[in-house]
């Protein structure tokens, strides 16, 4: 039986108090979930315990944390559902992963001509590095509109694809509007006309289970931290035929096979694409991550998130002072709103007194807001941990906000 | 609602956050200045007119929270008339009245009720920002902004 206050007692932070003594609320798990104790024994373990850099040495403790190290491979492998170890790159997270691919992949192949799409409804991290590449190599970027309820357009999807379609980069998840995409969908269409396909999974994977195979993607990201784990650490899923084609990733020791004067042969994949000493602790945090949440079920979160999500709009609607972005057909895990009269800055100011944590702001979103016609808004966006009665805090808060800027 | 935070929302800076008397734009401006802050999205447009050293007019239109909207409000009233010397002054005054680290309490430091509502953010640091936007903006820009015009400046540099 799924009991997300059970849940929450695994999680250290949520026995602390706000500074002004009252229990944390805590709404802004787009941005980082918290840690479970698991997760965070996992990393001192590891420093207390076996310390010792990974793939050298033959001693103890080399080998157990080259075992703990490489296990967390196998853990992701069968959580996205990859072919082989051999696609599952480790990064410092969603946004190292998709420079990557635009650095290592893309750049070496854009000709001016070329055309790259992303949406509208992108965050800042997989938009900036597509625009810059398309800048430098004269290739142009193209936008998936979106329609009045915040869907993608994914009629203007397809008048978009054409033969000079390099890339297509979509989030799976908006993480300011909560608005799931159809990636098989958009996957299809691009290969159709041999466009390569990155999925930015940086929401989608606390949410929902990633299958990329069933996906068809090229290329998925993530950052562990979204996913109950440390900072600095992520995952590069890339198909096996493109990793092994596309030159390394970085360049550096560990990924070598053979080093002369005149030149250097790299290692098979994914030692290729991971130059130098890798965040090992991050990585054996990941690893208990996905333990974690495996001992749930991602099935449980994703049905938990998406109820409270639903509750809290059904509550939100009864107020007529707020105002909900977006009226999607799919939509997960957040809520973006705003207050009449009141900025987004002051409604989570006022929240944040009563040691509610949402964000407030254009969540890296830039382009999105142009789109919504706002500066900002506030962001309520769902974990594990959450329950309605948070929801319920949460409307009483936004009900006295309206009556303070009223 | 909490005390502290009803506080620093006291009444004083309510008001100045609707108040709608410098907000417009200055079609005779002879500076525009532009007080942005990208975390948050916040934006301000300064328009000042200046007449020989003193800025004659001031106004202001832009987008943000109550905090930044009313000190934007009240900067502009209070640089009105002022001279560049003494607008240096003025800045320096409120900044340290929303300085957490200052020594000095925000009543010794001034008298004005409107400057002392901001004192508030001592105990928010994270609305700094808010309260400082549009007189961080004068504060860098103005002495090249502001001598934009004096080719003497420019002919130095
Ligand atoms: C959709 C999306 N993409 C990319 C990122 C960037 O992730 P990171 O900062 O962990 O690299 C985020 C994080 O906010 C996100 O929500």
């Amino acid at each position: 039986m799924f009991d997300p206050i059970a849940i929450k007692s695994q999680f250290p932070i949520f026995k602390k108090k706000t500074p002004n003594g009252v229990d944390l609320i805590y709404l802004d798990n787009a941005a980082t979930t918290q840690k479970p104790q698991q997760v965070i024994d996992a990393i001192t373990d590891y420093y207390s315990g076996y310390n010792a850099n990974v793939g050298r040495g033959t001693y103890w403790p080399a080998t157990k944390a080259t075992g703990a190290f490489e296990a967390t491979r196998t853990k992701v492998k069968d959580f996205i559902n990859a072919n082989s170890l051999k696609e599952v790159i480790f990064t410092s997270g969603t946004t190292d992963g998709i420079n990557k691919v635009v650095n290592a992949y893309l750049m070496p192949q854009l000709k001016p001509g070329d055309e790259v799409i992303v949406t509208e409804m992108e965050h800042h991290g997989n938009f900036v590095p597509w625009q810059q590449a398309c800048i430098k190599q004269g290739a142009s970027l193209k936008m998936i509109p979106l329609t009045e309820t915040g869907d993608l357009d994914y009629g203007a999807y397809d008048d978009l694809l054409n033969e000079n379609t390099q890339l297509v980069a979509i989030s799976a998840i908006s993480n300011a509007l909560g608005v799931k995409n159809n990636l098989e969908y958009l996957t299809n269409k691009a290969h159709a006309v041999g466009a390569k396909v990155m999925v930015d999974a940086a929401q989608l994977v606390t949410h929902e289970k990633i299958d990329v195979q069933a996906i068809g993607c090229d290329f998925l990201c993530f950052s562990a931290h979204k996913l109950f784990g440390p900072t600095g650490v992520g995952v590069l899923f890339g198909k096996e035929e493109l990793l092994s084609e596309m030159p390394p990733l970085s360049f550096g020791g560990g990924m070598v096979k053979r080093v002369t004067l005149e030149g250097t042969s790299f290692a098979d994949l994914p030692a290729k694409h991971e130059a130098g000493t890798s965040n090992i602790s991050g990585v054996i945090g990941l690893g208990a991550a996905i333990d974690f949440v495996n001992s749930i079920g991602i099935e449980a979160i994703h049905t938990h998130t998406r109820a409270l999500t639903d509750y809290a709009i059904e509550k939100f609607s009864h107020i007529e002072e707020i105002t909900i972005f977006g009226n999607p057909k799919d939509r997960t895990s957040l809520v973006s709103l705003a207050v009449e009269k009141a900025h987004p800055h002051d409604v989570s100011a006022f929240l944040g007194e009563r040691g509610i944590a949402i964000r407030a702001g254009h969540h890296c979103a830039q382009p999105l807001m142009d789109y919504l016609q706002v500066s900002g808004t506030c962001r309520i966006s769902f974990g594990i941990y959450n329950t309605k009665e948070d929801v319920d805090r949460v409307v009483e808060a936004l009900i006295e906000v309206r009556d303070f800027f009223a | 609602m909490n005390e502290r935070l009803k506080q620093l929302y006291k009444t004083q800076i309510l008001t100045n956050a609707e108040d709608q008397t410098y907000f417009k734009e200055l079609t005779e401006a002879t500076h525009i200045l532009e007080a942005y802050n990208p975390m948050c999205g916040d934006k301000y447009t300064l328009y000042l007119k200046m007449v020989g050293e003193k800025i004659a007019e001031a106004s202001f239109k832009g987008y943000g929270c109550a905090i930044s909207r009313a000190s934007t409000s009240v900067l502009i009233k209070n640089i009105l008339g002022k001279s560049l010397q003494e607008l240096q002054a003025i800045i320096e005054q409120f900044m340290e009245v929303i300085n957490e680290e200052s020594e000095k309490s925000p009543e010794s430091i001034t008298a004005d009720e409107e400057l002392l509502a901001f004192a508030g953010t001592r105990e928010y640091p994270e609305r700094k920002k808010c309260a400082s936007l549009s007189w961080d903006e004068l504060k860098v820009n103005y002495p090249s902004e502001l001598s934009a015009g004096n080719s003497e400046d420019l002919e130095l540099s």
